[in-house]
């Protein structure tokens, strides 16, 4: 499972402009509706279903929300990168500027963990956040990902 | 009068240089007890300095001297968290442990050395226990966080496991002395009451010393500075009295120190710090004795079966030994590995080497020079291997905040909370909160800030900063726990190893298995699925569970993060779990962390 099969260049937000993690949660489930067709109430319910059991906000600014779906039929990431940091409830208590949204279809099993904990592992790297944090265009921030990721994997 | 001074400069230049050689070591992560024993051979009749020294009885009254004194800072900080997870099974390695390691290393000493099978135990006994000084300090380190089950056990098994060496140090060594001698019931008898009156009069002496010393301390008063030097003399003297008429001063020192330390006193602070010091001092001084005792270029004789004894007990005696003695117990095989791979020899087994040579035994240096490379050996392997094995077997947490910036006071014992200044440190968790909406609990009370050297009262601050000082009335044992909201977060690693430790995510205590189930596809059966998390893992884990322990369901694990007393308040989840790295080659983990720690010097040398 590489991160390149999970997210697209078109499912990054380079400069996503929210408030509150409210705000953040509907506006991520409004582009993953359009990248995934599956109506944004039901993506966005499945997320804050999901933070209800505790936050995803792992700290150092990153949060991962995610949930599954019955209606995909693959694994689908989306990744925004915010203007100004929010509160997410975090860890560590510290604002969040960085979210990863993973969405995987109800029965994915092993896929789902292992592209969950990919996707942490990488958000891990102190490194990796500070290039994508530096990083103005969906392009360069997708070629990081994706780049950081196949190292992370070796 | 001119050799007086020489020898002042002398001792003191060689403890002023070791306090350089042991910056300089943390850059490399040479254990610093190695650098010390280094610095005292390279002084020696060998090295650069060309001091000789072999008065083996000096070495044997200093040594004795500082072992005390670290085994009653050991006891001072031994807290009662550790004593109630900790101590029958260290009880067990210390009695049962010993004696399964030196029977088993005496073996292998039979079989190398041409000796016969009384002085092969001698050589087993010599190096049968684990350095109380070694462990505390290793294990005590800056980002060494050990899951606190395994910490306690090896610090509790190293105070109370010298008694059982020296018992059978000293035993060997008298046997020896009268030709070996007919086996009879008298002797063993005799050999019996002897034994008893070490262990039952050490721990006599030890705990009624303990209580008449914390109670002097509450009823005289004294210059503050005298208390410390009161609690020094009474461990000297509990230790020495108990010396003197045959019972183990060692396991009284220690439970001298258990006592003062677990029960409230006026001095708690000073003596704290005090002892703090002072066994630095010992520590460096008792290593540098012992390496300006050794003379290496009479080591090659017996370094070949010596170092053979060396692994041999490393990777068969104290694996053996420690697997037997902690099968009653509630470990994991990852923590019983890592029990047996920590079993650090320090200056236990050195000082031990001396009695033979003191006794006048035939031979005896052969008992001191393979007891030396066997510390040397463990020293190098085990204590420069321990955080890998750590990391390797995943008993390591995080590592913890800087506590460097709290200054305590003491207030009188029955108030039974201390007040203390905290200096918020830049990035810490309070640094930019407003004062009352610190992560504090209740039963903490602020009661003023002192900012621009000016007092304020809590009321009108605001939001605070980095070099405010807050000063707080709080219950001792929650000192460390601010620490945290105060303190500079600690360095971590920048690829995020050290938050992974404990799971991608985390949980309240509180959460439904099922909910977790549905979620990550944890094998759980659906009766339990109603259960919260705190209920489930407190019933499937074994014993108390303390932060780290982790229990395997299907693809994922689920981690014990943060406890409330009993309870578990938060669970991490680990997503993608490694196999047990047991399996994978100790020698590749090490080799590894050896490069990156070189790697590591040269980056920071250029």
């Amino acid at each position: 499972m590489e991160i390149a099969d999970l997210i697209r260049p078109d499912a990054i937000v380079p400069s996503l402009r929210v408030t509150s993690k409210k705000q953040a949660l509907q506006e991520l489930s409004r582009r993953a509706a359009e990248l995934t067709g599956v109506a944004e109430r039901r993506i966005f319910e499945v997320l804050v279903e999901r933070e209800r059991l505790g936050t995803t906000g792992v700290g150092n600014g990153i949060a991962i929300p995610h949930g599954k779906l019955s209606e995909l039929n693959r694994l689908q990431a989306l990744f925004a990168r915010l203007e100004t940091p929010i509160d997410f409830d975090s860890i560590d208590e510290q604002p969040v500027d960085l979210i990863c949204v993973l969405l995987a279809p109800e029965g994915a099993g092993a896929d789902h963990l292992k592209a969950l904990a990919r996707v942490s592992r990488l958000l891990r790297d102190r490194s990796v956040c500070e290039k994508i944090r530096g990083s103005e265009s969906a392009d360069a921030i997708y070629a990081i990902i994706t780049e950081s990721a196949a190292s992370h994997a070796a | 009068m001119e050799l007086g001074n020489q020898l002042i400069l002398l001792g003191a230049g060689l403890v002023f240089v070791s306090i350089f050689a042991g910056l300089i070591s943390s850059r490399i992560g040479a254990p610093l007890l190695l650098v010390f024993l280094a610095l005292g051979m390279l002084a020696g009749e060998d090295g650069l300095g060309g001091i000789h020294f072999d008065n083996f009885q000096a070495a044997y009254t200093i040594g004795a001297t500082a072992l005390a004194i670290v085994l009653f800072d050991g006891g001072l900080r031994t807290h009662r968290d550790t004593l109630r997870l900790a101590s029958w099974p260290a009880l067990v390695l210390a009695t049962v442990g010993v004696i399964a390691t030196a029977v088993l290393t005496g073996v292998a000493a039979f079989f190398l050395i041409d000796l016969n099978w009384l002085q092969s135990l001698l050589v087993g006994s010599v190096v049968a226990s684990t350095d109380a000084a070694a462990v505390f300090f290793l294990l005590n380190l800056r980002g060494t966080n050990l899951v606190k089950r395994v910490s306690a056990t090896l610090e509790a098994e190293s105070g109370l496991n010298d008694p059982m060496a020296v018992f059978l140090t000293v035993t060997c060594v008298e046997l020896l002395q009268l030709g070996m001698p007919e086996a009879s019931w008298s002797a063993a008898l005799d050999l019996g009451a002897e034994f008893v009156l070490q262990i039952a009069g050490g721990a006599a002496f030890g705990l009624v010393g303990g209580y008449a010393l914390l109670r002097l301390v509450n009823v005289l008063q004294l210059a503050t500075g005298l208390y410390p030097i009161l609690a020094l003399s009474g461990a000297l003297v509990i230790f020495a009295g108990a010396q003197n008429v045959g019972a183990s001063g060692f396991l009284a020192a220690y439970l001298a120190g258990i006592v003062l330390g677990n029960q409230r006193h006026r001095a708690t602070q000073i003596i704290d710090r005090f002892q703090d010091g002072l066994a630095w001092l010992s520590q460096i001084v008792m290593f540098l004795m012992l390496g300006l005792l050794v003379t290496p270029s009479q080591l090659a004789d017996s370094l070949l079966p010596a170092l053979a004894i060396a692994v041999f007990l490393m990777v068969v005696a104290r694996p053996l030994s420690v697997a037997a003695c902690l099968l009653p117990f509630r470990f994991t095989w990852r923590e019983r590995g890592f029990v047996a791979w920590v079993g650090l020899r320090g200056a236990v087994p050195i000082f031990l080497g001396t009695v033979p040579v003191l006794a006048g035994l035939p031979n005896a240096a052969l008992y001191f020079e393979v007891a030396f490379v066997v510390v040397l050996t463990s020293l190098i392997v085990q204590g420069w291997t321990l955080n890998s094995a750590a990391r390797g077997l995943n008993l390591a947490l995080p590592p913890p905040p800087d506590p460097s910036q709290r200054v305590d006071v003491d207030l009188p014992a029955d108030v039974g909370r201390d007040m203390a200044a905290y200096t918020v440190q830049d990035g810490s968790a309070a640094a930019g909160r407003h004062l009352n909406d610190l992560p504090i609990g209740a039963d903490i009370d602020v009661v003023s800030v002192i900012r621009d050297g000016a007092m304020r009262r809590p009321g009108t601050v605001g939001r605070l900063s980095p070099g405010d000082y807050v000063v707080v009335v709080v219950p001792a044992e929650r000192l460390e726990e601010l620490d945290k909201v105060f303190g500079r977060p600690p360095k971590r690693d920048r690829r995020g190893r050290d938050e992974a430790v404990l799971g991608e995510f985390a949980f309240g205590g509180e959460v439904k298995v099922g909910d977790l189930v549905a979620m990550y596809d944890l094998a759980v059966p659906a009766a339990e699925h109603d259960l919260s998390a705190d209920t489930f893992l407190r019933r499937h884990l074994r014993g108390q569970p303390v932060p780290g322990d982790r229990l395997r369901l299907g693809p994922v694990e689920l981690i014990v993060r943060k406890l409330d007393g009993e309870h578990i308040k938060q669970v991490g989840i680990e997503l993608d779990p490694q196999p047990a790295p047991i399996r994978k080659d100790l020698l590749f983990i090490w080799a590894r962390h050896a490069l990156r720690r070189l790697r590591g010097v040269f980056r920071k040398g250029g």
